[in-house]
């Protein structure tokens, strides 16, 4: 293979575009060609989770028909990964022709970590980190993808980064998209646990892999905790300048 | 049982300021997972059992019509009556009239959420049958006149000074003490006393087993093997879905319901009854009643979907790993079934009208579908649940929300790449540097939940799609 095709989420690409040009930087890096649509817009996750399924199923074909053709897609989003994957069959289950696709695509679509370690059988990329590196694992990523060793090793294979244990780190850190709006006081109290948690583990960096725990993780870090920071994985892997 | 629903948030609030909760919070229910984990590693295959059970689960619901009726016969003809009631009102009619024809002053209870759901006790106390719960904890729980703070551990938050005084006032309890077995022998004496001319055992069903018509029970106590045991008329009630297709599936559900429930292998007291005391038989009721309650489940039976929330065991395996659960405790959910099973049943026996914020508060995380032994998918059903309230705004039910408005416009601003540039533009006039500092300025209408305790990235200066030919010419 040489091609893949970057689909970039709507929060990334509105919000943490850094976390989308790393992305492209290490895949670049790594001598693929690396295709970008212009056209994609939003896998329709939020309006899936918010019961708009007639409005998911609408973005659900704008992503196949931007998507369809291609042969490996990766992403830096778990949950979107799995919207496509496990969500659009679904939604797309009455449309013979959508769903084949819909099936289709959901073969070749991946989570960055899933796609560097599992099909590209790579986990040193040569990046550099000096310190302590704690991993959160996203809900979607663990659960709904069983991806949890693929960053890990992404992360032990980074010069002088050490992995550190993380307490409680497959509890969800409380976004949820609308959850974290509609009910802040429980979102808030499972937002401070997961840093509470973070500050005791010693690390010097919280890393993970999903933007929607970025921004609800890294966002609170920021208020609350200045001094602590919360990163991509892509962030930590991509070496600026490559690509 | 009046349901508290609609205080969801409100209750939530309340038990997030109450230390006590969030201390006990923060260790119990992690304690209960290390050992149902520390049980299910006696499975060659922990997996395999789960998804075993999970498919017993989903036959014995695929089949539940033919299954009650084969349950039915079989119970009726090992000398059990059987008795079905459509709703709550029905079913505690049904036992009134039974308690008032005998003339029954008192009964002694077992532990059982459905009765908690139909609000027996209340119905029989109106009647003037006095109600003692027999389970230590559901026992607390009633003197204390709270609802079960776990569907497995009613009043396993509640401090023990709090129950050294509730037994000193009404059970019998002599001098003060803060030794749980002291107290615990204080309320075995007085309850026992109940047991000794109980004419009338109320019991709830663990499982129905189709194939013989026997009731089982799972209990840690001993209490409900007395209430079957020596009281003459023995009424037991079940929902629908407790029934099972065999003996050998019942046996299996079994080592399940333990393991994930307490991490026991098996409890103290289990125990199978079919029909009612035999000449010869050393214990017994003389009359068995069984009363098989639907209370809404048939309504909802149709739809393949919600039909998953019958496969429930009530193992409280989901309410021990959920995130949201373990912040707030059982109280908030506002009627029988707490946690994730509470999110997914309460809405289907009460309305998805009064029971909007148990549906929505879930991020969705899937823990509890991860542990789950009868392969209930709670997220996907609550996100379907979401899904059939947007449809019954569209049809004109309900009125037009402005969240509604909200995400048409964004699916309208997502829809095409352009639209969406267009969008980012004039979010970008009308936002400016509004939340640049992490106040929420003209966005706290939206994002004010947000925004008092998290920082917002600013939109970006240069979307990454705005990037892309300066990142791609490099």
């Amino acid at each position: 293979m040489n091609r893949v095709s970057l689909f970039i989420p709507c929060t990334v690409d509105l919000l943490l575009p850094e976390v989308g040009v790393a992305s492209y930087q290490i895949l670049k890096g790594l001598g693929l060609a690396v295709d970008y649509h212009r056209e994609q817009t939003c896998c329709g996750q939020i309006f899936f989770n918010a019961g708009y399924w007639g409005r998911a199923a609408r973005l659900a074909k704008h992503f196949l028909k931007v998507f369809g053709e291609d042969e490996f897609i990766v992403s830096p989003s778990g949950s979107c990964v799995s919207m496509v994957r496990h969500h659009y069959p679904r939604l797309l289950e009455g449309e013979a022709a959508w769903l084949r696709l819909a099936q289709e695509v959901s073969l070749r679509i991946f989570e960055l970590s899933q796609f560097l370690v599992d099909v590209l059988k790579i986990t040193d990329l040569g990046a550099s980190y000096a310190g302590k590196v704690a991993y959160h694992e996203s809900c979607h990523i663990l659960r709904a993808l069983a991806v949890s060793e693929q960053p890990k090793r992404l992360i032990r294979s980074t010069a002088g980064a050490e992995l550190v244990p993380l307490a409680g780190a497959t509890d969800c850190c409380g976004f949820g998209g609308e959850f974290a709006l509609d009910f802040p006081d429980i979102s808030e109290a499972m937002i401070q646990t997961k840093a509470d948690k973070f500050i005791a583990s010693q690390a010097d960096l919280l890393v993970l892999s999903e933007p929607g725990c970025l921004l609800n993780i890294g966002g609170y870090l920021k208020r609350n905790h200045p001094g602590r920071k919360a990163i991509h994985l892509a962030c930590l892997l991509a070496r600026p300048g490559e690509g | 049982m009046r349901s508290k629903t609609r205080q969801f948030t409100q209750a939530a609030s309340a038990e997030l300021q109450n230390e006590r909760s969030r201390r006990f919070l923060s260790n119990f229910p992690h304690l209960f997972l290390v050992r149902r984990e520390a049980a299910l590693a006696t499975f060659s295959d922990p997996q395999e059992a789960q998804d075993y059970a999970a498919s017993i689960r989903r036959e014995a619901v695929a089949r539940l019509p033919l299954l009650l009726e084969e349950f039915e016969r079989n119970a009726s003809a090992r000398g059990a009556r059987v008795l079905w009631a459509r709703d709550a009102e029905e079913a505690c009619n049904l036992v009134v009239k039974m308690a008032r024809e005998r003339g029954i002053v008192y009964t002694a209870k077992g532990k059982s959420m459905l009765t908690e759901e139909i609000g027996l006790n209340e119905a029989l106390e109106e009647e003037g049958v006095e109600v003692f719960e027999t389970d230590l904890g559901e026992f607390i729980a009633q003197q204390l006149k709270r609802p079960p703070f776990h569907i497995v551990g009613p009043a396993i938050n509640v401090p023990l000074e709090e129950i050294r005084d509730i037994f000193l006032a009404k059970a019998g309890l002599l001098e003060p003490t803060l030794d749980p077995v002291k107290l615990g022998y204080a309320a075995r004496l007085f309850l026992r006393d109940k047991f000794h001319h109980l004419r009338l055992g109320i019991t709830g069903v663990n499982m129905a087993i189709a194939e013989t018509g026997g009731i089982v029970n799972v209990e840690n106590e001993g209490n409900i093997r007395l209430a079957k045991g020596v009281a003459p008329t023995q009424i037991s009630l079940m929902s629908i879905d407790k029934v099972v297709p065999t003996f050998s599936d019942a046996l299996f559900l079994l080592r399940m319901l333990c393991r994930n429930c307490t991490g026991q292998k098996i409890s103290s007291y289990v125990t199978f009854d079919h029909g009612p005391r035999r000449p010869g038989d050393v214990d017994g009721p003389d009359e068995l009643i069984i009363i098989i309650v639907d209370n809404g489940r048939s309504d909802f039976y149709p739809d393949a979907k919600l039909r998953d929330a019958l496969r429930c065991i009530r193992c409280g395996a989901c309410l021990n790993i959920c995130p949201i659960y373990g912040k707030i405790g059982g109280y908030p959910y506002g009627f029988a079934y707490s946690g994730p099973i509470g999110q997914i049943l309460n809405p289907l026996l009460l309305g998805f009208e009064q029971t909007r914020d148990l549906y929505h508060a879930c991020t969705l995380c899937g823990a509890c579908r991860s542990v789950c032994p009868a392969g209930i998918d709670h997220p996907g059903l609550l996100v379907y649940y979401r899904c059939l309230e947007v449809e019954r705004k569209n049809t004109g039910t309900m009125k037009v929300s402005g969240r509604g408005l909200l995400f048409a416009l964004l699916a309208f601003g997502l829809s095409k790449r352009g639209r969406l540039d267009l969008g980012v533009k004039l979010l970008r006039s009308w936002v400016g540097d509004k939340i640049r500092d992490g106040k929420p300025g003209g966005l706290g209408r939206f994002l004010g939940g947000w925004l008092r305790k998290r920082d917002l990235p600013p939109l970006a200066r240069k979307t990454f799609a705005e990037r892309w030919k300066d990142i791609s010419n490099r």
